[in-house]
């Protein structure tokens, strides 16, 4: 059987390929997170109206947004195999750590189609001081890499249990809420024109920590 | 010969267990077996419901860690660790599934690609040729009856042309034109590699020049 030299890296673009093609067909998580960016935005918007330089609730309305309009991908990214009964066949053709590396590019490049819709109409009815660009794009992606290994971690540990809606609400909350503290921390910190140097280290830390983590786990998830 | 099809095994292939035995939680899955099989060769494993024939094949295709004992796949000198045996073993079995969204190109060409084959799309034309789906290539999973499906799971195992095939049930949901293709399809696998069929179907117990019995009362009973 010819096979081409790296076939590990070879699975992860397949599978990061069929991930890309499933959502473009079904729509599965991408209509529901627009949807919720959408609706959560407009209605504070027609509620309180621009917020103007509170910051602090800038910060962590971008970050409540985001997060939620994401989860029900992210969080679903191995419960759709088990439930349409296709873990089998990926498992046949390519390791673990391979399917959660293709997943987690997958969910890497789902946040950040969201934050393409939603981050430049959160500045629009939001308001608020114009962002430090660089330092704004440092939060968004870190907070982003950090938030899908963590998702993507979660997900495939709770994906073979029963009740595993619950439970990735209860793995999740403790693994999450650095990440979140972070992102929304160094946020603000960059409207209030100070540095975010201390976040971005936390956030990259974090997410290599969660990776590295990951990389030992995955291979040991799915042994029956 | 196109490297999508069989290729006869150049070095020696043996499959061996000892002493493999399987629990699900306290319900015994498989009794412990030990056995030795040679490449070429097609196989037979009989035995009642509960018995342990998929239990045993999950474990031989590296799906299912067994509680105890070891299955070792061997070709030359190299032992394949479970890890690895994807790579060399091919799978059908009816809880196969396909993703609903994608064609039944698309899906297999995922599978080729996944594995590495350098030519995905010639060693998926192979294998739907070779189980007769090559009329259906651009249907959606979805749009295929139950022999049909069949004949995709089929196709899936002997993509890329693997050394061993384990089939489980792969004459069900079948036509008669469909059972005729998995007896073709078993000699020519026989030929060139190792191929282990799971079965209680006379017509299919045929196909194997050897069989292994499993000999447990069946439906799981609690040791």
């Amino acid at each position: 059987m010819e096979r081409k030299a790296s076939s590990s890296a070879a699975a992860v673009w397949a599978i990061l390929r069929k991930e890309c093609r499933s959502e473009w067909r079904t729509r599965y998580g991408l209509n529901a997170a627009l949807l919720f960016a959408v609706t959560s935005l407009a209605a504070v918007s027609f509620a309180v109206g621009p917020l103007g330089d509170r910051t602090d609730i800038l910060s962590a309305l971008l970050w409540v947004v985001l997060f939620f309009a994401a989860l029900s991908s992210l969080s679903h990214a191995f419960v759709r195999e088990i439930e349409g009964h296709t873990l089998t066949l990926l498992r046949l053709v390519a390791s673990p750590t391979a399917i959660a590396l293709g997943k987690l590019f997958f969910n890497l490049i789902f946040l950040v189609v969201i934050e393409a819709v939603t981050v430049p109409l959160f500045l629009l009815l939001m308001g608020g001081p114009p962002p430090g660009w660089s330092r704004f794009l440092a939060m968004l992606s870190l907070g982003s890499v950090a938030l899908a290994a963590s998702c993507t971690l979660v997900s495939a540990i709770i994906a073979q249990t029963r009740g595993r809606g619950a439970l990735f609400a209860g793995v999740s909350f403790p693994l999450l809420l650095p990440v979140l503290a972070a992102a929304v921390k160094g946020t603000r910190a960059q409207w209030l024109g100070g540095t975010v140097g201390a976040e971005a280290s936390i956030l990259l830390a974090y997410a290599l920590a969660v990776f590295g983590v990951s990389l030992l786990l995955y291979d040991h998830l799915w042994e029956d | 010969m196109s490297a999508a099809v069989a290729q006869p095994v150049t070095a020696p292939l043996a499959l061996e267990a000892e002493g493999l035995m399987h629990r699900y939680g306290r319900r015994q899955g498989l009794d412990p077996l030990s056995f030795r099989l040679a490449a070429p060769s097609a196989v037979v494993l009989t035995g009642p419901n509960g018995s342990g024939k998929s239990t045993l094949l999950r474990i031989l295709a590296g799906l299912l860690r067994p509680t105890a004992g070891s299955a070792t796949l061997r070709i030359g000198a190299e032992d394949l660790p479970p890890s690895a045996r994807r790579l060399r073993v091919g799978f059908a079995s009816p809880e196969l599934a396909f993703y609903d969204e994608l064609s039944v190109t698309e899906n297999l060409v995922f599978a080729a690609e996944a594995r590495g084959l350098a030519d995905p799309r010639v060693a998926v034309a192979t294998a739907l040729e070779r189980v007769g789906l090559a009329a259906r290539a651009r249907d959606l999973v979805p749009e295929l009856s139950s022999g049909m499906k069949q004949r995709l799971r089929l196709a899936f195992a002997l993509l890329g042309g693997p050394a061993v095939v384990l089939l489980d049930e792969p004459g069900s949901h079948l036509d008669d034109e469909g059972r005729a293709s998995v007896a073709r399809l078993v000699d020519e696998q026989a030929r060139a590699g190792l191929v282990i069929l799971a079965t209680n179907d006379e017509r299919e117990m045929k196909l194997g020049a050897q069989s292994i019995e499993l000999r447990r009362r069946g439906l799981g009973d609690p040791a």
